[in-house]
């Protein structure tokens, strides 16, 4: 197989990305999966995705406009 | 920029008055982000505009022989928690920092962080005398065409254009001035005195808890106060010394420009440790018949105030509960503008028993660096000063000494050229101080004392600079 590239975006691996580190993930074009050359993480942008919302678990107030800082 | 470049610059071009000399808290936690790749360490400085030393960047100068001739501004304006809990990128008022911690719906692109983040810094006007400052500091190249982190280039177009028409909306209700550099750089000069703290009362904004940190920042010192650990100070860095700090290919620190810390929780473990013992932290213990209770355990929220030349945090009373008595306790923190002190006074307000006696340890447990690793502690010396003076010279094998009704208890760290002060006034007040060993290489200064129903046991924390 060829050298890996870059995916349409740069996505971060989302498991190194969980312990505060921004990892660029390369893309294996022939088994159609990112993965992580820091960690062991692999996956298909559908699973990069879902995992990234889940990372968002911490943001809890994520969606909230905060206007009161008393 | 460190001290040597500032001097160099206002030598050769003296009209600069005005740049941008740090990014808040960049130093080891960034460089891990960044799959330690990212050579420059920032920690340590102010997280709002200052006047620079002329001997130390982060140090604030404390008047117009030390003012190096510039304000500075920090690079971005960031979150004083999840910046210093977290990693410090994703952070800031810079609209790519919100998209890089992934703080957005996927879905509809919406990031109200961001505009709480600004307004928070805008309520921060409340505890420096009407003064509130924030900047987004960015160049288009972050809107780069093939994306950036899992944005596409839409949404980063947007999240700048959303921000900037946020600062345009504020503007236009008279919430907000835009300067220049030079326009800032002349406000502040008018507005802040050399001795005048920047302080900042900070609520998490993010994470859904209760979270309170307060840091407080003037020409002596940097604190950190953490109100979930019951206003334990989690993290200092003594200005006081100006500490001298060369940085650059040929010098002793190359890219390392953080501001040396005496306690630090992340890097230095804090209250939590996996060995008997605290990591750095200032706190204190209460027990009573065997059972001990610190007040790291206590959650609780601070009020600010200010009565002249005093910052005063009061916290709300925490409830102690041992076996067979419970007390209402209540800390009040006090800075004093130019005293280089941090005063606290640990009030026991009321006792199931009114006749019990609880014991009270009012500890600090430090070191110094930089960074997570542990430096050579060898040239340390603790003292105890009152009826007798006492005094060990650091050397790693956890002994100890107690000298009744102390006039204080000290620890001289030559490295950074810090003198480190703890006086006690109270009830049985006895000074202390404790060396660590291999396996927990700090220093421990305090002291005990007793505090029945209604009684109050007062601490003060000075930091100076030792030659």
């Amino acid at each position: 197989m060829a050298q890996a590239g870059k995916g349409k975006l740069n996505f971060r691996c989302p498991s190194c990305f969980m312990r505060d580190l921004d990892i660029d993930m390369f893309y294996d074009k022939d088994k159609k999966e990112y993965y992580c050359i820091r960690c062991q993480y692999t996956g298909t942008e559908e699973d990069v995705l879902a995992k990234n919302e889940m990372a968002r678990f911490r943001y809890r107030a994520i969606a909230k406009r905060i206007t009161d800082f008393d | 920029m460190d001290a040597a470049l500032t001097n160099y610059i206002k030598e050769k071009y003296p009209s600069v008055k005005c740049a941008v000399a740090t990014c808040w808290e960049e130093g080891p936690k960034a460089y891990h982000t960044c799959n330690n790749s990212w050579y420059t360490f920032m920690d340590g400085g102010p997280w709002a505009p200052w006047i620079p030393s002329k001997v130390n960047t982060h140090a604030p100068a404390a008047n117009e022989a030390e003012d190096s001739g510039i304000v500075a501004i920090p690079h971005l304006s960031r979150d004083l928690i999840a910046c210093y809990d977290g990693n410090g990128s994703n952070f800031g008022t810079h609209p790519q920092n919100v998209l890089r911690g992934m703080i957005y719906d996927s879905k509809t692109w919406e990031f109200p962080y961001l505009y709480n983040l600004i307004d928070q810094y805008r309520a921060l006007a409340k505890y420096n005398n009407g003064y509130a400052y924030n900047m987004m500091f960015v160049g288009p190249g972050w809107m780069n065409k093939m994306g950036r982190w899992e944005a596409p280039y839409e949404l980063l177009v947007k999240s700048y254009e959303d921000g900037c028409a946020y600062y345009g909306q504020l503007k236009k209700e008279g919430k907000l001035v835009d300067m220049t550099m030079a326009e800032f750089a002349d406000y502040y000069r008018e507005k802040k005195t050399y001795t005048e703290p920047e302080c900042a009362l900070w609520k998490d904004i993010l994470y859904g808890s209760e979270k309170q940190l307060f840091w407080y920042c003037d020409p002596f010192m940097r604190a950190c106060v953490n109100m979930d650990q019951g206003g334990a100070i989690v993290d200092l860095r003594p200005y006081a010394a100006k500490l001298e700090w060369e940085i650059g290919i040929g010098t002793d620190h190359i890219q390392d420009a953080s501001y040396p810390f005496l306690i630090q929780e992340k890097y230095r473990a804090g209250y939590f440790t996996h060995y008997a013992g605290e990591g750095t932290v200032r706190s204190a213990k209460i027990t009573y018949k065997g059972e001990e209770v610190d007040l790291c355990q206590c959650r609780t929220k601070a009020h600010f105030s200010q009565e002249g030349k005093d910052r005063i945090l009061t916290l709300d009373p925490v409830e102690i509960v041992f076996a067979d008595l419970t007390l209402k306790l209540q800390s009040i923190i006090t800075f004093t503008e130019g005293s280089s002190e941090i005063k606290i006074e640990r009030h026991i307000l009321e006792m199931s028993d009114p006749s019990a006696k609880v014991d009270i340890n009012e500890y600090i447990v430090a070191c110094y660096g930089t960074t997570e690793y542990t430096e050579d502690m060898s040239s340390v010396r603790l003292m105890l000063k009152g009826s007798e003076d006492k005094s060990l010279d650091y050397a790693y094998k956890c002994r100890e000494d107690v000298l009744a009704g102390a006039d204080c208890a000290q620890a001289l760290v030559p490295p950074i050229k810090t003198l480190v002060t703890l006086k006690g006034e109270g009830p049985d007040k006895q000074g202390y101080y404790k060396e660590g060993y291999a396996f927990s290489p700090m220093f421990t200064l305090g002291y005990n004392g007793t505090l029945s129903d209604k009684e109050v046991f007062t601490t003060w924390l000075k930091l100076e600079r030792a030659n």
